[in-house]
């Protein structure tokens, strides 16, 4: 009513300029909004919400079915004296320092090999890649047939070689969790070998050749050339493995259920047992709570390291 | 006028007059599927409750196509009860018992459950879950139910049980005969004539070797057989009294006459390829397994030549004392059918429900000279007086008692059974530990 009297002529480019700016930021914002949303409500659904509520859970008594009841840290407190607990964090620390080392060297030793000019290249690289994509549940069953201690292939040989007394593997307790990680490494070691062949093609060539033309070995071309570049990757692979490591569940459960006895128990396979199968929803988001708090103080600490030795 | 400016500036163009159109068809379309989904998922069945019209229960169960005795029971009651159809609801027998505690968490009206074991049972009947049957269960006979005690929960039932599975001794007729023994011999066995008989019984080398006996890899194998026929509590912390049953099991084991823990573990070996192909002579299993050899004869897939004896004792006093579990239905509570589904459930426990189990080669609950008769009347089942005497053993006992600690103290049992069997663990530190960690852990 006002603004003709005030500005007839300048009144409508006013508002063509001016006013469909504002709607279009706010739907600029929420143009944005819709790329995240539908990856952001997978997210909150299915992983956000059940960590919150997982939280909230260590500190009830709760059986899926009944009302929840309000503990406190009895949970936490049950935990502590529990020898079960604590055999498998033992056990859990095992099966990672065990397992991370050697998949990344082991990873790191066929990406170099592999991306050399060799024949049959691509073959090798797709047999090495094949174990992380068979079906888990015939990987261990395969495994526990080659470690079977008296008529496995294994053991057959390690007699034939002269060794009187092989281990027993997966039916020994000194030997199971070695078992385990040995049928780990070969299963994982494809993908993070896949990491860093992609690592690798990264590196500038001219590196190499002008350490060539200053006379450096073979070893000291991988020490101080191969290493230093590949950190980036290094880290991505070592903060994937400590993760995958200390949630390790699937392998295990199939191949030795946790035993014989509690050998190769670990705490995801705690988690399941009170959780999904004795129904003690409270104590297993309370062992939950604490590997998770486990694996981010060892992210925490490694990015750390990182940065640090980046500056 | 300037206001209807900005207007055209900003919405007056004719297409996009339609995009608004076509917005709110999508909206109405998505909030009607929305509100038909939600109608479909709380309305439920509920005209259809009225009694005498034609009704539907729900029957939750297991691997139905392999388990003959859901069929069995299924026809028989629509047939003797037509007005009522009965529709299975299968799931996967390993998760049977976590889909069936969501399901009831979650409200479900599945009418019929199968309790497949009585520590679930236990679970559901103590919340709430399900719709007693007291009055029903008072009316049976508890001498002709095996099992039917069982489910008593401090003086009230909740399901009925159609089906007992109890232990005996499978053998392998051809393999007997070969080495001269008389069969009349395993009529009143004793853990120590079954050790000596299975090592005269061991032959061969390498593959072609014959066990004497095979033990599958379950605990219950040594510890529910030592509970039951020495009344130990398998709750109750003190395992004394499985020691003469692990010494004989080792002992065989180191003999030779029995496949190795370790191996039949590793290599998970099956129970079934292990008798049905003549690897080993003697078998203590539980009867389900008699079902599972007909069935492979009939279809072709094994000769072998089967009978079965009463699972051997401590002491040959004549009493056959042996263990097992029973399997039961029982009515949701939040079945909108219940009348139906009681009349189910008391017709599968009943005279024809048993005898339609029978039929299908399994035990039922109900044990009559009549249903003995259908049993050992099926082409196949071996009807000597030695299999009779194996069926109607004196007294069996609950494979694991039933209480609020039965799934702690089981995980505790079998963790330190594999230590003993693989030996990592001499019996005695492992009879040891198990008392420490069941009194400590569990008490």
């Amino acid at each position: 009513m006002t603004t003709p009297v005030s500005a007839p002529a300048s009144g409508p480019v006013a508002a063509a300029v001016s006013a469909p700016r504002r709607p279009r930021r706010r739907s600029r914002t929420w143009v944005g909004w819709s790329f995240i949303l539908p990856n952001f409500i997978g997210f909150a659904a299915l992983t956000l919400v059940p960590v919150i509520a997982s939280l909230a859970l260590s500190f009830l008594d709760w059986d899926s079915y009944s009302t929840p009841r309000w503990v406190g840290l009895a949970n936490f407190q049950r935990m502590i004296h529990n020898d079960t607990f604590w055999t498998a964090l033992k056990n859990t620390a095992y099966y990672a320092v065990g397992h991370v080392p050697l998949t990344l060297c082991a990873a790191l030793g066929f990406a170099v090999l592999l991306n050399q000019k060799l024949k049959a290249v691509r073959f090798f690289r797709t047999a090495l890649f094949f174990p992380y994509i068979t079906s888990l549940v015939a990987v261990a069953v395969v495994w526990n047939m080659l470690l079977s201690p008296d008529q496995g292939p294994v053991n057959q040989f390690l007699r034939a070689v002269g060794i009187d007394h092989p281990p027993g593997w997966t039916t020994s307790t000194t030997w199971a969790m070695p078992a385990v990680i040995v049928a780990s490494v070969w299963r994982d070691l494809g993908y993070y070998m896949i990491l860093y062949l992609a690592g690798l093609q990264t590196i500038p060539a001219e590196l190499y050749e002008a350490a060539e033309v200053d006379g450096a070995s073979g070893w000291q071309r991988f020490r101080y050339i191969t290493v230093p570049s590949l950190r980036p990757t290094t880290f991505f692979v070592l903060i994937m493995l400590t993760i995958s490591s200390f949630k390790v569940f699937d392998l295990i459960q199939v191949m030795t259920e946790g035993g014989p006895g509690r050998a190769t128990l670990v705490l995801s396979q705690v988690i399941y047992r009170e959780g999904i199968v004795q129904g003690r929803f409270g104590y297993s988001s309370a062992v939950s709570m604490v590997l998770f708090v486990i694996v981010l103080t060892i992210t925490v600490i490694q990015f750390r390291l990182q940065r640090r030795s980046e500056r | 006028m300037n206001r209807s400016n900005r207007l055209t500036a900003t919405y007056a163009v004719p297409k996009s007059k339609e995009n608004v159109v076509k917005r709110h068809l999508v909206t109405t379309i998505a909030g009607a599927a929305a509100l038909a989904l939600l109608t479909a998922c709380g309305g439920g069945s509920s005209g259809q409750a009225a009694a005498d019209g034609p009704q539907t229960i729900k029957v939750a169960l297991w691997n139905y196509a392999t388990t003959p005795e859901f069929k069995a029971i299924i026809d028989g009651f629509q047939q003797a009860n037509p007005q009522i159809k009965v529709e299975p609801v299968d799931i996967l027998a390993d998760d049977y018992q976590q889909k069936v505690t969501t399901m009831l968490a979650g409200g479900d009206t599945t009418d019929v459950l199968t309790m497949k074991n009585v520590i679930d049972y236990a679970r559901y009947g103590t919340r709430g879950q399900l719709l007693p049957m007291t009055d029903q269960a008072k009316a049976l006979d508890p001498a002709k139910y095996s099992g039917l005690k069982s489910y008593e929960l401090e003086g009230k039932y909740f399901a009925l049980p159609y089906r007992q599975d109890f232990w005996v001794l499978y053998y392998n007729k051809t393999l007997l005969k070969q080495a001269g023994v008389p069969e009349s011999k395993l009529q009143n066995l004793t853990w120590a004539d079954y050790a000596t008989l299975a090592k005269s019984l061991t032959k061969g080398d390498g593959q072609a070797k014959v066990y004497g006996t095979y033990q599958h890899t379950w605990r219950s194998v040594v510890q529910a057989t030592a509970a039951a026929q020495s009344g130990g509590d398998l709750l109750g912390g003190n395992y004394g009294f499985f020691k003469d049953q692990y010494a004989m099991t080792l002992d065989l084991q180191k003999s030779g006459a029995l496949l190795p823990w370790a191996t039949a573990k590793s290599q998970k070996v099956s129970y079934n390829t292990m008798f049905s192909t003549g690897k080993a002579a003697l078998m203590p299993m539980g009867t389900w397994y008699a079902a599972t050899l007909l069935a492979d004869t009939k279809a072709g897939k094994t000769k072998v030549d089967w009978g079965m004896a009463p699972l051997p004792q401590r002491a040959a006093d004549g009493k056959t004392t042996t263990f097992g579990s029973p399997t039961a239905f029982a009515v949701n509570k939040n079945s909108k059918h219940a009348d139906a589904a009681k009349k189910f459930v008391e017709w599968a426990s009943g005279e024809a429900g048993a005898t339609a189990v029978a039929k299908a080669g399994v035990t039922p609950s109900l044990q009559t000279q009549a249903i003995l008769d259908t049993y050992f009347g099926l082409p196949g089942v071996p009807g000597d007086a030695l299999a009779k005497k194996a069926f109607k053993p004196d007294t069996v006992v609950l494979e694991m008692p039933v209480g609020d600690k039965s799934s702690d103290v089981d995980q505790i049992l079998t963790e330190e059974h594999e230590l003993i069997m693989t030996g990592q663990k001499s019996l005695d530190d492992g009879l040891g530990e198990m008392s420490k960690r069941v009194k400590n852990e569990v008490g």
